[in-house]
């Protein structure tokens, strides 16, 4: 699968891809500011067809408490299931968290994940590496806690 | 024009109006209108604090009231910029473009310098795509305020966007000379140097734009590490520099999985990926094995060799590649490879890989030592992909089979069979296997998604719901309605081409409008971001997304619901007796109750929760000036099917196509079924040409072709001159004057004899000419002939043009059609069909959290 930097025009196709395979949806604008604040970071694999099977949308955090270090944040992550086991969210990780570190600064990446989503907690705490830094109680509408979850980025930084 | 008699006040209340403006920017809406209130007690007629009374109103959530007094206020003073700001404000919140900028204009006829206007002018301009003025605003926006910076940037994309690249660059040049200390490390200062050089690309000016490159991501002004090494490898391979293969491969480095960087790296070496030859083949094949063994966890090199590589070395590398996803268990690997197909070569070779594989797993009942059990289990899923892409949907079932008994666990497999019966015209049996796989993982979003369509797919529209909720939030009016919020174009889609299928046309126009709703959103979008971008100077990628909302219509939901509403309108204008039957109770009528009853409990659920906020919120709560969204007084469609107006609907669901779907057949055809019936004559030749010019022959098209002459010649008057001609002439191109219709038909006809299609779409001329319809059936019936090729489709377009003409042997030819696809379910009878599809809803495994799902009628 290819691979590479999302454009805008893959909007539409990481939307999907989110609708499809996760219950936290977002509509279009929350995309639009993502990728119009912070181009360098969120990318797609897409299969031979030009379809998008997988992609992050990634942020920097942007309300630093004083003194807090600059960090990123993975809003979303997904792959389609029919396209599992190719290391597609390892290989989308590491090229949004190199951007988080070599544009940005970040010290760390975080993210949130259900508290009763298994598969997504062992694959970030498995393939990807991050630690569970607190629960977030109540951090879901549905009053669902949230693991939240860190990965230093430190090795990174230039 | 004087200012209004009444506008000055006197010192005490001009004050409190100046409280007034204050109170409204910060929001403070409660006082705000406590203090326009009191200067209205003395002032009841003052035009400016009326408006501004009416506008907190209005975000205060009472609009009706609060628009009424705006209007009150402008006709007490005509002349005031603040009525017409005020004006201006509300028709943007109703996103009213047009007028909203047609009052701003207004605005600045008596307060020329106004930047809160002026910048509001400019988004609007850029929103409407009116670029001359969106310069004129931004130039008189760079005079007033020369320090600030996005002042000057606002300039500069205004040229660009206006295709003055030239003077973009002057005015950027310049901003570069004047702007005064950057900050070390400014991300937003490097966006504007990376725009810059892109700027520089864009207009031919390699050189120069790498030489400001290097300058900038020298001294580090240039941050982004990956848009610097992109635009060199670039920009040096234009530049034809030795350099730009080292470019390259840091870029292969950094992303080993990018194509865009092998293709980049190869063609900086001649070699056109694709579109090898037999010069560049080893070569290019070479270079990517380096690269494969330089970087072994990279899967694009591994995987482009396949596509450029042939012969015996094809094989070597194909059998490396499967075995090894076969080993991973890769889910994906057949539709990874299937591209490769075209070439029916590669196909019988991958065929034979996998098939000895399978033979050397299945003998030994141990696995080979070091081979994972479930290898066995990945080649017959391969391989049951394999044979029904072939169409041998008998073999796939075989081995889908085998597998599922070897492993009755994998999703994977279920799902796959469900597909495979729906190729076959089984999508009962289809949604069957689907709830199959769905309850394997029954914390899988995926697998719940595909279930549900497959259930839509099934027409069962009611149970594909019960599904859907499974993940759709708790406290949303409906499955439906959480889904249409997130913006699901498969959703939507799926559902209203289920209704479609049903005969519930008043349903399928509703979710088809629905997804218009969701693009018109999408365009609404960017408004926000023409202020938005130019604040945190991300250029490039602004510019990227206007271009984007300029194609985006052209998004395949958009296409498929433009074209199957506008079929339905086209429908309801030929025969409007069909919104009456429908609505009379020979729709689905239980469907119908049930579908008020839901849209009944759905109102009831938003009421509470409208309740719940406002008991809980003060009224300073700022509801923005965007009407809420209007209760859904329509929740089956019926008014939809009443509607007066269906060709211009439809002419308005197919104008984008023109440009944006210029290569789409069916939407020619579609906007010539539109322009014919409108009358636009001169539009539907032009349809007509273009879908000629794609595909000559194409069955659609020769109905047209049909329908048009006789049309022409068939209406009471000749279209006017100079039209009448031109049409005349350009049809004369498509259908030769001295050829009769009928004889057109025929020698289509000959042409097609083996072609289903083409069968009956000449029947359907024969008709269309007061052919009897014994002889139409017949022909009909030629479909069946053993030469003629008929796929399901076909076959149900023929039953339903049947029916449609009350042809006495609709059930013999479904009858018929029912014997020739075995497997499918599609053309069984009424009473069978309801029995497969209470099958089909049914649940195997239900969780705890779901009711048992209610059965249609």
């Amino acid at each position: 699968m290819n691979i590479r930097l999302a454009r805008v025009d893959d909007l539409p196709g990481m939307q999907a891809c989110n609708l499809q395979n996760l219950p936290e949806n977002y509509t279009m604008k929350y995309y639009l500011y993502h990728i119009l604040t912070w181009p360098q970071l969120s990318y797609v694999a897409e299969d031979e067809n030009g379809r998008i099977v997988g992609y992050i949308l990634a942020k920097m955090e942007e309300d630093l408490a004083e003194g807090e270090e600059p960090h990123g944040h993975v809003t979303s992550i997904s792959v389609l299931r029919s396209y599992r086991r190719l290391g597609l969210a390892k290989r989308l990780m590491v090229q949004s968290q190199e951007a988080m570190a070599t544009v940005f600064k970040a010290s760390y990446v975080s993210l949130h994940v259900r508290k009763s989503n298994r598969a997504a907690l062992s694959l970030y705490r498995d393939t990807l590496g991050f630690t569970v830094k607190d629960i977030e109680k109540k951090y879901y509408a549905d009053g669902e806690d949230a693991y939240a979850m860190r990965l230093s980025l430190k090795e990174l930084a230039q | 024009m004087p200012p209004a008699s009444n506008r000055a006040l006197p010192t005490k209340e001009a004050k409190l109006f100046r409280e007034v403006l204050n109170l409204y920017e910060n929001r403070q809406l409660k006082n705000g209108l406590k203090t326009a209130d009191q200067i209205l007690k003395k002032f009841p007629e003052h035009g400016e604090t009326l408006c501004m009374k009416g506008l907190i109103l209005t975000h205060m959530g009472r609009r009706e009231e609060g628009i009424e007094l705006v209007k009150k206020g402008m006709r007490s003073d005509l002349t005031s910029h603040i009525c017409w700001h005020v004006f201006g404000l509300i028709q943007k919140g109703e996103k009213n473009y047009e007028e909203a900028l047609k009052s701003y204009t207004q605005a600045l006829r008596f307060d020329k310098e106004n930047l809160n206007i002026l910048r509001d002018s400019a988004h609007l301009q850029t929103q409407l795509r009116l670029y001359d003025g969106l310069v004129d605003t931004r130039h008189t926006l760079l005079r007033l305020r020369p320090t600030l910076r996005q002042s000057w940037i606002g300039l500069v994309v205004a040229y660009h966007l206006n295709g003055n690249l030239d003077e973009a660059r002057k005015i950027l040049e310049q901003y570069e000379a004047v702007l005064k200390n950057v900050p070390d490390y400014d991300v937003e200062h490097s966006e504007v140097l990376l725009y810059h050089v892109h700027l520089l690309e864009e207009m031919g000016e390699a050189s120069e734009a790498l030489t400001f490159l290097d300058i900038n991501a020298k001294s580090r002004a240039i941050v982004d590490r990956v848009a610097i090494m992109e635009y060199r490898a670039r920009l040096m391979s234009t530049l034809k520099m030795v350099e730009a293969e080292g470019a390259w491969r840091n870029l292969i480095e950094q992303n080993p999985d990018s194509y865009a960087y092998y293709k980049g790296y190869l063609s900086n070496n001649g070699i056109d990926l694709d579109a090898i030859s037999e010069d560049t083949r080893d070569k290019a094949l070479q270079i990517l094995q380096q690269f494969s063994v330089a970087i072994p966890q990279a899967a694009a090199p591994k995987r482009l060799a396949l596509n450029i590589v042939d012969g015996g070395r094809f094989k070597e590398l194909a059998t490396a590649y499967v075995t090894a996803g076969i080993e991973k268990g890769v889910p994906s690997l057949f539709a990874d490879l299937k591209a490769l197909y075209r070439d029916p070569a590669k196909r019988q070779t991958i065929q034979d890989i996998v098939e000895s594989l399978c033979e050397k797993l299945a003998v030994t009942a141990e696995p080979p030592k070091g081979c994972e059990p479930t290898m066995y289990l990945w080649t017959l899923y391969f391989l049951a992909q394999h044979y029904s892409s072939l169409s041998d949907n008998v073999r796939a079932l075989e081995l889908l089979d085998l597998s599922i008994t070897h492993t009755p666990t994998l999703p994977e497999l279920y799902a796959f069979k469900g597909r495979v019966l729906k190729r076959c015209g089984d999508p009962f049996g289809a949604a069957q296997c689907l709830d199959e796989a769905r309850v394997l993982d029954l914390q899988d979003r995926f697998l719940n998604t595909k279930c549900a369509k497959y259930r839509l797919r099934a027409g069962v529209i009611d149970e594909a719901s019960d599904i859907l909720g499974l993940f759709t939030k708790k406290d949303a009016a409906s499955p439906g309605a959480d889904l249409e919020d997130m913006q699901s174009l498969l959703y939507l889609t799926e559902e209203a081409d289920a209704h479609l299928r049903n005969g519930n046309l008043g349903m399928a126009l509703k979710k088809y409008s629905a997804v218009q709703k969701v693009f018109n959103e999408f365009e609404d979008d960017q408004f926000d971001f023409h202020g938005y971008s130019l604040r945190r100077f991300t250029i490039n990628i602004y510019l990227d997304m206007i271009s984007w909302e300029d194609r985006l219509r052209s998004h395949p939901a958009y296409v498929h619901t433009a074209i199957n509403a506008s079929k339905i309108w086209v429908q309801l204008h030929d025969d409007p007796s069909i919104a009456k039957s429908k609505l009379a109770g020979g729709g689905p009528g239980d469907a119908e109750k049930k579908a008020k009853n839901k849209a009944k409990k759905a109102a009831k659920k938003v009421k509470e929760e409208v309740k719940k906020t406002a008991a809980t919120t003060s009224t300073n709560e700022d509801k923005g000036l965007e009407p809420q969204p209007a209760k859904d007084d329509d929740p089956t469609g019926s008014k939809l099917l009443q509607a007066s107006d269906p060709l211009e609907r439809a002419a308005k669901l197919v104008a984008p196509l023109h440009t944006l779907a210029a290569d789409n057949i069916n939407a020619w055809i579609t906007i010539y079924d539109v322009s014919v019936r409108r009358k636009k004559y001169l539009q539907a030749v032009k349809a007509l040409n273009s879908a000629h010019t794609l595909d000559a022959e194409h069955a659609e098209l020769h109905l047209r072709l049909a329908h048009f002459r006789h049309t022409l010649s068939s209406a009471p008057q000749t279209p006017p001159e100079p039209m009448g001609s031109v049409v005349k002439d350009a049809v004369a191109k498509l259908l030769p004057e001295n050829l009769s219709i009928e004889h057109f038909n025929a020698q289509y006809l000959q042409k097609h004899s083996g072609d289903g299609r083409a069968i009956l779409a000449s029947a359907k001329v024969s008709r269309l000419l007061g052919a009897p319809m014994d002889q139409v059936e017949s022909s009909v019936f030629s479909v069946f002939n053993p030469d003629a090729s008929l796929d399901i489709k076909t076959a149900l377009d023929a039953l339903g043009f049947l029916q449609e003409q009350q042809s006495s042997r609709a059930d013999e030819f479904r009858q018929g059609c029912d014997s020739r696809f075995e497997r499918s379910t599609v053309f069984k009878n009424r009473s069978e069909r309801a029995t497969l599809r209470w099958n089909a809803a049914e649940s195997e495994a239900v969780n705890g959290g779901v009711e048992k799902p209610e059965v249609a009628g």
